[in-house]
């Protein structure tokens, strides 16, 4: 059964945008479409100058540790790791050289609040704080475009206007693409742009 | 991704469940302790086996008579010797040189009058009734290079060899102390004893009549050896042997029956490897000398031994191979709740290489902590064992077994440790490695 069907979207570069509609619309399919995490069945999906129904094994990995960053509803943290080693691996994976990743991880930590958090584990944190350690992780090796999936879904009411107000200002700062996925229309209103979704249609 | 930040990843993932890693890793141990201290064991024993067969001496080893061969019974270990054939100088390095030899080592032997030093206080077996004890008796030194005792079939029970050039120091044989009545289990207190040696030497007097004068020296027993260098119960130096030997082989050979006239009594003859021992007895049947060794004997043990290892091996590996089983149950239950964490990781940007090699070094990383710990546990097993076996045959007076450190071993148990588990971490990585990215946005 087709998820998204006859979807036509086209998000600016540097753009911020909202895809918002009810459970089961397709949202995360789009967004993990977007993200190299599912392939296009048919149709076509170009981030930038890549064509990424066309990218298969680890160029479709490469795609996915240098153009894209994920922040997930559910932290995505690894548990053995502690928040400075978690906004690391990302650059691990890029081969990047321990202390040029260590440096940046460090300065992404800082840029989001979690400095004197760096040593602890995510089971230490609490909602917020493994977010926020999430977003620095997303953003460390510079991507084009930052895809998040509910990044306030387990978050209170403050928490997650903090959270969204950090992932805007990031934005900005550094000029990529984002595309939140919400259900929360009041957090939607907030993007440049609304694509909302209603049985995999945009409407 | 590097191997070092790979391995990092599977430490600390390993780490994040230590009682389930943990488990893991003892179950490996055990299995390698099992496998180690069996193969242990069963080297410790081949080696003591085929020590016993060769009587201390190399496996190589060969004894050369002073008596012509009997070409019929050359592949027969223990030949009946034919007329006797002296042995001399030239002789001996005919057979040096022969191809297939390595060593050659004279042996002199010669008959000695024994006056054992506290006879009064230990009577010795035989003693007439009247209870007094016999004031000598009459055993055979047998005199070789000990400065290559190593080399020959013996092996020290207790105390030490004499000095190679002594003429003053000699060892015994517990059946030598037996006819003084000094038992297996007090081999040690005829150490430092001191015994009369007189070689006697035949004269004829001018009525025909036969007698013996002897050659007397004391010396001081320094060691109780098992010795099949020569038949005799008395170990002593080349020269102190060749001392006795010139003064009865100078006498008037008729008066004394038993004296023999060949420079050398035998020969140890050892030949380069186990299996060219039968081309050098052949060679020196050629030569004319009748020879003996025991190749039929060790070769027929080590082929049951070597069974036994198989089968002891065997137990282990089958061991090892359950603890594997164990190792991949755990790597499959950490991928069925790491299902979310792998696909993390991808969407990160790991490539499926990357969660293969992770998983690997899990397993690995358990097998090798595993086969270290259980060889070092194995190791200390068979010390334990060996120390039982020790204290038990040295109270009977026979030649106590040493474990060696089997370093090969340890590591043939660490590396086939490492080998088990990544085979059986294979069908878990793989799965892993499988696993879609799109598990990260599951619910």
């Amino acid at each position: 059964m087709p998820v998204l069907d006859d979807l036509d979207l086209d998000v600016p570069a540097g753009g911020y945008v909202a895809l918002a509609g009810a459970s089961g619309a397709g949202k995360t399919t789009l967004l993990a479409l977007l993200g190299g995490l599912e392939r296009v069945q048919s149709g076509s999906l170009s981030v930038g100058e890549y064509d990424v129904a066309a990218l298969t094994g680890d160029d479709l990995a490469a795609y996915r540790r240098l153009t894209v960053g994920f922040v997930f509803q559910h932290f995505g943290l690894l548990d053995a790791l502690t928040a400075v080693e978690n906004v690391e691996l990302a650059a691990v994976l890029a081969g990047e050289r321990p202390s040029q990743r260590r440096e940046r991880a460090r300065a992404l930590l800082d840029a989001v609040g979690m400095t004197p958090r760096a040593s602890h584990r995510p089971g230490a944190l609490s909602g917020g704080e493994r977010q926020r350690v999430a977003i620095a992780r997303a953003l460390v090796n510079r991507p084009r475009l930052v895809l998040a999936d509910e990044p306030t879904g387990n978050l209170d009411e403050d928490t997650s206007v903090e959270v969204l107000r950090l992932l805007e200002s990031l934005q900005t700062e550094r000029g990529c693409t984002l595309l939140v996925v919400t259900h929360d229309r009041a957090l939607a209103r907030r993007a440049e742009h609304v694509v909302t979704l209603d049985h995999g249609r945009t409407r | 991704m590097s191997w070092t930040d790979a391995v990092r990843l599977a430490a600390r993932s390993v780490l994040r469940r230590p009682g389930r890693a943990a488990l893991t890793v003892v179950a490996v141990a055990l299995a390698a302790a099992l496998f180690t201290a069996m193969l242990t064991m069963a080297e410790t024993a081949r080696s003591r086996v085929l020590d016993q067969l060769s009587k201390g001496g190399p496996l190589a080893g060969i004894q050369v008579a002073a008596a012509a061969a009997d070409p019929s019974q050359v592949d027969s270990d223990n030949p009946r010797p034919g007329a006797a054939l002296p042995i001399d100088e030239a002789a001996l390095r005919r057979i040096e040189v022969l191809p297939g030899v390595s060593t050659v080592l004279p042996v002199v032997t010669g008959e000695s009058i024994v006056v054992w030093d506290d006879q009064a206080a230990t009577p010795p077996s035989g003693t007439p009734s009247s209870g007094a004890p016999p004031d000598r008796i009459v055993d055979t030194m047998v005199g070789v290079n000990l400065a290559r005792a190593s080399q020959l079939p013996i092996t020290v029970l207790s105390g030490r060899l004499p000095a190679p050039s002594s003429l003053t120091e000699v060892a015994v044989t517990p059946a030598f102390l037996a006819r003084f009545g000094i038992g297996r289990k007090q081999l040690a207190t005829a150490i430092g004893k001191e015994v009369e040696l007189g070689a006697p030497r035949g004269f004829r007097d001018p009525d025909g009549s036969q007698r013996l004068r002897g050659r007397w020296v004391r010396a001081q027993v320094v060691g109780v050896v098992a010795q099949q260098a020569g038949s005799g119960g008395i170990l002593a130096s080349l020269q102190q042997a060749q001392a006795a030997h010139t003064w009865t082989a100078g006498g008037d050979l008729s008066a004394d029956p038993d004296a023999t006239t060949t420079p050398y009594s035998g020969l140890f003859v050892i030949a380069k490897g186990l299996d060219g021992v039968a081309k050098v007895r052949a060679e020196i049947t050629g030569v004319g000398y009748s020879t003996s060794a025991p190749e039929n004997l060790i070769a027929t043990v080590q082929r049951y031994v070597q069974v036994v290892e198989i089968v002891l091996g065997g137990i282990g590996v089958i061991a090892l191979a359950i603890a594997a089983l164990g190792i991949a149950n755990a790597l499959l239950a950490a991928v069925r709740e790491r299902r979310r964490e792998i696909g993390v990781l991808k969407a990160v940007g790991a490539r499926d290489r990357d969660v293969l090699r992770t998983f690997l070094i899990e397993a690995g990383v358990m097998g090798a902590l595993g086969g270290l710990i259980g060889s070092i546990l194995g190791l200390a097993v068979a010390r334990a064992v060996a120390a039982v076996v020790d204290g038990y045959l040295t109270s009977q007076g026979l030649a106590g077994v040493q474990v060696g450190m089997p370093y090969r071993l340890g590591l043939a148990a660490v590396a086939g440790s490492v080998l088990l588990a990544l085979l059986a971490g294979a069908l878990p990585a793989r799965r892993a490695a499988r696993l879609p990215a799109r598990e990260a946005v599951e619910l």
